[in-house]
């Protein structure tokens, strides 16, 4: 795949009109007078309302189902069990087609959904369900990790599960017998032999806690069918092409009969992947032939996905010089009662554990474990988070060790620009060191802190998804207006406005005139998915492309009409212009069409293909970006106060800066939650605190007094105009960075998050009383 | 469920009106006057009821008035016009102080006073403000109007004394009197408060504190007042009271009962509450002296 | 036993975005729903449910409330303003355009129950400061922003005008 640079063809030479300016958001008319329009808002003829009767336990078999009561309310068109969804596949899942549209014989987490009610309004669902009588017969249950690999544990899952559609997942590899359902390994040089090695050898485990992505927006979707059996699903999900790979194989019919439609997404973050809600609607408006509408509530969230929680044991070997030489990494994470991708994310967080540094000789092993809890799935840094929390603290302790300083010894280490990361792969597509510097320089970490304030600093690394497809429709009207056809989501991270930015660059029109389609499979080509922050590289660089195909035939047209060589005409405010002539779009193609009709269509296709690379594919581009917390600690309380917080991003080009640091703000203030205050509580498989009285998510006062997010842009990244990605990264450094000052302040060395006011207290407490 | 199952709305305008009608219906009607706590019961499920009382057309029962030295803040009053009582403000202030720091604004604007104090969430910053201010409580009923002070009228977590007959009509408050220094704290991550301390220190003209007034909640199944804190601390000078306020912070946090809960565990309060009674103290010391401090600390509101 | 079922009928007469709006709810209903579905006025949007994230803020004679937990009827002989009663046909409210100018949507999801709360906080307070405002927002939650831009843009929206009309 191409490089991207400044004057490489596709971009054109000269400097940038749109790209690289803080352009209002294409939404955010809509957003701000309250006309934009989610799946909630939908309203069709005839809609039918779903409600779902959940699992009151964690592990328990299916002994009775009573729908008689519920049947009998006034409104309800039908209540429905698993037995009753005949006509198709009852599994999905993106990894495993392991997961139920309704509970079969089992139920394996408490929430999980057993009876669907549909009904001609909420009420009269909600009342109907209340009556359904399910009668369980208890099971025992395995809700932390330590119960679900304890030799002889209960099982959540006995059957071997059908893969599902992705190919980097084909050789998934359980272990038979146990809740493992994947394992990932990865080696490089001599592997674990090297610590014989090592002058200094640290080892230490870490937990990252179970946290809910609580997008302002539940779940929800619509589905209908139509006289021709055709599906159309209107769904608040991140890949409509993955969802509908799902249900053309659920429903066994043809993938041009299932359309998916995704209007404007209210927060995604990972938790809107793959099929959630999309299986049940579509099988129960095939039932009753009348659309179906399900919205989840902000309780049945926290029982529709949540993030892996995981254990990690990680032991780094360094020379005496403080060169890391060897790594070795256990990692356990818990992808609850269903897979979802839980597999990838394994394999994807494993994978870069090391972070940005060099290190020559690694194993590096995981497993994907089942337990009886709401499942775990995508969730912004898609397990680098986990890996990093640990490593970057067992980092920050080989510093101190070391008598290193933190930064030095992470400069030191880095890996440089153009360097392997692993063999197949693509290489370090970054100048690591400049984020680092510029994140030391922002906190001001040479300059000694106040005697009560405490700095740490973390890196993180992650592969992007590859291999991927990502293909994009650019049509020239007659105007010189232009739509972009293109699935990249929009859930607030900007996808529309890049898209729009970047077809208005090549096509040297006003952005105002670009106007992008809502995705729609019936109407946008195929995007694998919008997540690891690929749309503006990969679905970017379609759309880039596609605008490319359009320039190419406005200057071949023009050259044809003006008598000059193409190679001498450019595209400048709407017209094709030369030395000395001019022609306006609409003339080109009057000149094109012979007539005032007629569009020009170009198309892009980004498609790397599959590599040698570990994962698959080569990643399409490095995500890398350095986090430096200042904080104070209220000793007698245990509070930590982030007092500044800087982040610093290595993202090619801000393609619109404005919307990059925004959407780095919201990393940060994301991972300041599970950093301090979000924990999912579970007892004795119940899930206790799954509303917002009770899990508490970052609110205003819990901005950082200074929080700069700030960019490096060297143009070295493989997407348009040398754009990489951007959005997961700065969410990574944050809990390590605290953790790092907690202890560089306090001495005390905290292993599990949220850093609870507790957790601090308790452990400065055990402190004081000494070993 | 995000949706309510139909239920009758009655709105008596006087409180006989009210009586026949909870004589009616018993325990298929409810109460309801800002109903920020009862809807939510109703959408959990927690709660069914074939009506809701609307108590808000009761004349007089939103009403703050002063009565023969004791303030009555209306059962229906809203947390903001609480707030914003000129009344409050001037015999009262800390009350009025407060009220501006429950829940969030559209809370306050919405709910009553009463609903909170007859919800009896022990996490809440009313019931243990209060306590220090000696609150009593009316009820009324068909057989007749009873006072019940506010100790005796919460049981443990929302659960109260009141009778299913019975209506909570207001909160009778002593204000302290001239000469007291006063704080309140209150200390939370989560969305209701974790721990709430009162401290009143009322100073006599020769300097010494008579009395002392302390009320720990959150942390417990109940507010509680501190008895032997303010045997204590009566008849000290504010100075005295400041140089040992560790060691009065410490066995005021003894004496106290928590319960561990989703807020933290019944040591860590039990801790809490030392360092909070402790640091209430200081701040009441330097307002006794003429200065506030305006002590920030996190997670921490300080009226 | 009554039959429940049979909704409790008012008759309700209210102004909604300035406009006159007489219909029958069941006492039950509540005023997010009947904004939403009966209304049509999509704005306001369900979130937590439990009054704590805001995205459900409507301002009732001027003060934000949580519809979602507040009954239809009691909005009877009132002013209620939604979002999309901000602004004067296509030319919108300072709040609106301080919002877009900072970068201060996103999703959006979160956004009306923003504007709303931060207009009631700019009639009672025209020029807050930063604190001020983050202490006023604490009963509204946003996941995307991180909150920076929100507080900027109200805060500059408050220094320019001194408060909305």
């Amino acid at each position: 795949m191409r490089r991207g640079a400044r004057g490489d063809g596709v971009s054109g030479p000269g400097p940038l009109r749109v790209v690289g300016q803080s352009v209002r958001r294409v939404d955010a008319l809509e957003k701000v007078t309250g006309r934009a329009r989610y799946v909630t808002d939908l309203e069709l003829p005839g809609m039918l309302h779903v409600t779902l009767v959940r699992s009151p336990y964690a592990h328990a078999r299916l002994v009775r189902l009573d729908t008689q009561a519920a049947t009998g309310v006034p409104g309800v068109r039908a209540v429905v069990g698993s037995g009753d969804l005949t006509g198709c596949d009852p599994y999905f899942g993106p990894a495993f087609r392991d997961r139920p549209i309704l509970a079969i014989d089992v139920v394996r987490y408490e929430g999980e959904p057993v009876v669907a009610v549909v009904a001609d309004d909420e009420g009269a669902a909600a009342e109907a369900a209340a009556l359904v009588d399910v009668a369980y017969e208890e099971l025992p249950a395995v809700t932390t990790l330590e119960e679900a690999l304890a030799p002889g544990a209960p099982l959540v899952h006995t059957a071997e599960p059908l893969a599902g559609h992705f190919a980097d997942l084909s050789t998934l590899r359980a272990k038979p017998g146990t809740n493992i359902c994947h394992q990932f390994d990865f080696e490089r040089g001599r592997g674990a032999a090297a610590f014989a090695d090592a002058h200094l050898i640290l080892e230490d485990t870490y937990t990252f806690p179970r946290v809910q992505h609580y997008s302002m927006e539940p779940h929800a979707a619509v589905a209908a069918w139509n006289e021709a059996g055709e599906l159309t699903v209107w769904a608040s999900t991140q890949n409509p092409y993955s969802v509908r790979v799902e249900l053309a194989k659920m429903f066994d019919v043809p993938l041009g009969r299932i359309r998916i439609v995704v209007p404007l997404l209210g927060g995604g973050f990972g938790g809107k992947t793959y099929a959630k809600l999309e299986p049940i609607v579509g099988a129960l408006a095939r039932m009753t032939g009348r659309p179906v509408r399900l919205a989840l509530s902000a309780e049945e969230a926290f029982r529709t996905v949540r993030r892996c929680d995981a254990r990690v044991r990680a032991r780094l070997g360094f020379t005496r010089e403080g060169l890391l030489l060897a790594a070795e990494c256990d990692a356990d994470f818990d992808v609850g009662a269903y897979a979802d991708i839980g597999p990838r994310i394994i394999q994807k967080g494993t994978y870069t554990a090391t972070g940005p540094y060099r290190v020559p000789h690694v194993r590096l092993h995981s497993n994907a474990v089942y337990t009886n809890t709401t499942p775990g799935g995508a969730f912004r840094g898609f397990g680098v988070p986990q890996l990093a929390w640990a490593i970057e603290s067992v980092l920050d302790e080989a510093a101190r060790r070391l008598d290193h300083d933190p930064v030095e010894l992470r400069r030191q280490n880095l890996l440089a620009h153009g360097e392997e990361f692993a063999p197949g792969d693509a290489p370090i597509d970054g100048k690591f060191e400049e984020s680092l510097n510029r994140a030391a320089h922002a906190i001001r970490w040479t300059q000694g802190a106040a005697a009560d304030r405490g700095r740490g600093v973390a890196m993180m690394l992650k592969a992007s998804i590859g291999p991927t497809v990502s293909e994009a429709i650019v049509r020239l009207h007659a105007d010189a207006s232009a739509t972009v056809l293109a699935s990249a989501v929009e859930m607030g991270q900007g996808a529309r406005t890049v898209m729009a930015q970047i077809a208005a660059e090549v096509l040297a029109i006003p952005v105002g005139r670009v106007f992008v389609a809502t995705p729609d499979t019936a109407v946008t080509p195929y995007d694998q998915t919008t997540s690891s922050s690929r749309s503006t590289t990969m679905t970017g660089r379609a759309v880039q492309e596609a605008a490319a195909d359009v320039r190419d035939q406005l200057l071949h047209v023009a050259s044809g009409r003006l008598g000059v060589p193409a190679a001498r005409l450019r595209l400048e405010d709407g017209a094709v212009v030369g030395a000395s002539e001019r022609l306006a779009y609409p003339d080109v193609l009057e000149e094109r069409f012979g007539m005032g009709g007629g569009e020009l269509i170009g198309r892009g296709v980004v498609a790397p293909g599959r590599s040698a690379a570990p994962l698959g594919g080569s990643t399409p581009f490095w995500e890398m970006a350095v986090g430096a917390a200042e904080i104070v600690v209220d000793e007698e309380t245990g509070a930590i106060t982030v007092e500044k917080y800087v982040s610093v991003a290595d993202v090619g080009r801000c393609i619109n800066p404005l919307q990059c640091e925004a959407q780095d703000e919201g990393a940060v203030l994301q991972g300041l939650g599970h950093t301090l205050l979000e924990e999912m509580l579970y007892e004795r498989g119940q899930l206790l605190n799954a509303n917002l009285v009770d899990y508490r998510v970052p609110r205003a006062e819990d901005l950082p007094r200074v929080l700069e997010c700030r960019f490096v842009e060297n143009a070295d990244g493989a997407g348009p105009f040398g754009a990489k990605g951007a959005g997961e990264g700065s969410l990574v450094p944050v809990a390590p960075a605290v953790g790092n000052a907690l202890s560089r302040l306090t001495g005390v060395r905290l292993r599990e998050l949220p850093l609870t006011p507790e957790r601090v207290w308790r452990a400065l407490r055990a402190r004081r009383a000494g070993p | 469920m995000t949706r309510l199952r139909p239920f009758a709305l009655d709105r008596p305008a006087s409180l006989e009106e009210v009586g026949a009608l909870l004589a009616e219906h018993g325990a298929d009607a409810a109460l309801y006057a800002g109903g920020t706590e009862l809807l939510l019961l109703l959408k959990a499920g927690l709660l069914r009821v074939q009506r809701l009382i609307d108590l808000k057309r009761v004349p007089g029962l939103a009403d703050i008035t002063a009565d023969d030295g004791t303030v009555v803040l209306g059962a229906t009053a809203r947390h903001r016009t609480v707030e914003r009582s000129a009344l409050l403000r001037e015999r009262c202030p800390l009350v009025a102080g407060v009220a501006r720091h429950v829940a969030n604004v559209r809370v306050r604007h919405v709910g009553t006073v009463g609903g909170n104090l007859a919800f009896a969430d022990p996490h809440s910053d009313l019931a243990t403000l209060f306590l220090a201010l000696d609150a009593e409580l009316t009820l009324w009923s068909r057989a007749g109007e009873r006072r019940v002070a506010l100790a005796d009228f919460v049981r443990g977590p929302y659960e109260t004394v009141r009778r299913d007959d019975e209506i909570l009509t207001g909160v009778r408050l002593r204000p302290w009197p001239a000469g007291t220094v006063s704080a309140y704290l209150k200390f939370g991550v989560h969305e209701r408060p974790s721990l709430g301390v009162a401290l009143a220190a009322t100073i006599g003209p020769d300097g010494a504190v008579a009395p002392a007034r302390l009320a720990v909640g959150c942390v417990g199944p109940r507010p509680q007042r501190c008895p032997e804190f303010e045997r204590e601390a009566a008849g000290r000078s504010v100075a005295e009271l400041a140089g040992r306020a560790a060691a009065l912070a410490e066995a005021a946090a003894d004496a106290v009962e928590t319960t561990g809960d989703l807020h933290g565990s019944a040591d860590y309060k039990r801790d809490m509450t030392r360092v909070f009674v402790r640091r209430a103290i200081e701040i009441v010391a330097a307002r006794a002296a003429g200065e506030d401090p305006h002590a920030r600390y996190p997670y921490t509101v300080v009226v | 036993m009554p039959d429940i079922r049979t909704p409790s009928s008012c008759s309700l007469a209210l102004t909604v975005n300035g406009r006159p709006v007489t219909l029958d709810v069941p006492a039950h209903a509540l005023l997010l729903d009947v904004l939403r579905d009966r209304l049509g006025l999509k704005g306001a949007k369900r979130s937590c449910d439990i009054q704590v994230c805001g995205a459900c803020t409507v301002l009732v004679d001027g003060a934000p409330v949580s519809a979602c937990t507040y009954l239809a009827v009691e909005a009877d002989g009132r002013a209620v303003l939604t979002v999309e009663g901000l602004a004067d046909g296509e030319r919108l409210d300072p709040l609106q355009e301080a919002f877009i100018e900072h970068g201060a949507v996103q999703c959006g999801f979160c956004t009306s129950g923003m504007l709303l709360s931060a207009k009631a906080l700019l009639d009672e307070d025209p020029s807050p400061t930063p604190e001020r405002v983050v202490q006023y927002l604490r009963g509204n939650l946003c996941r995307c922003t991180g909150y920076r831009k929100l507080v900027d843009a109200i805060v500059a929206c408050g220094a320019a005008r001194g408060g909305t009309a």
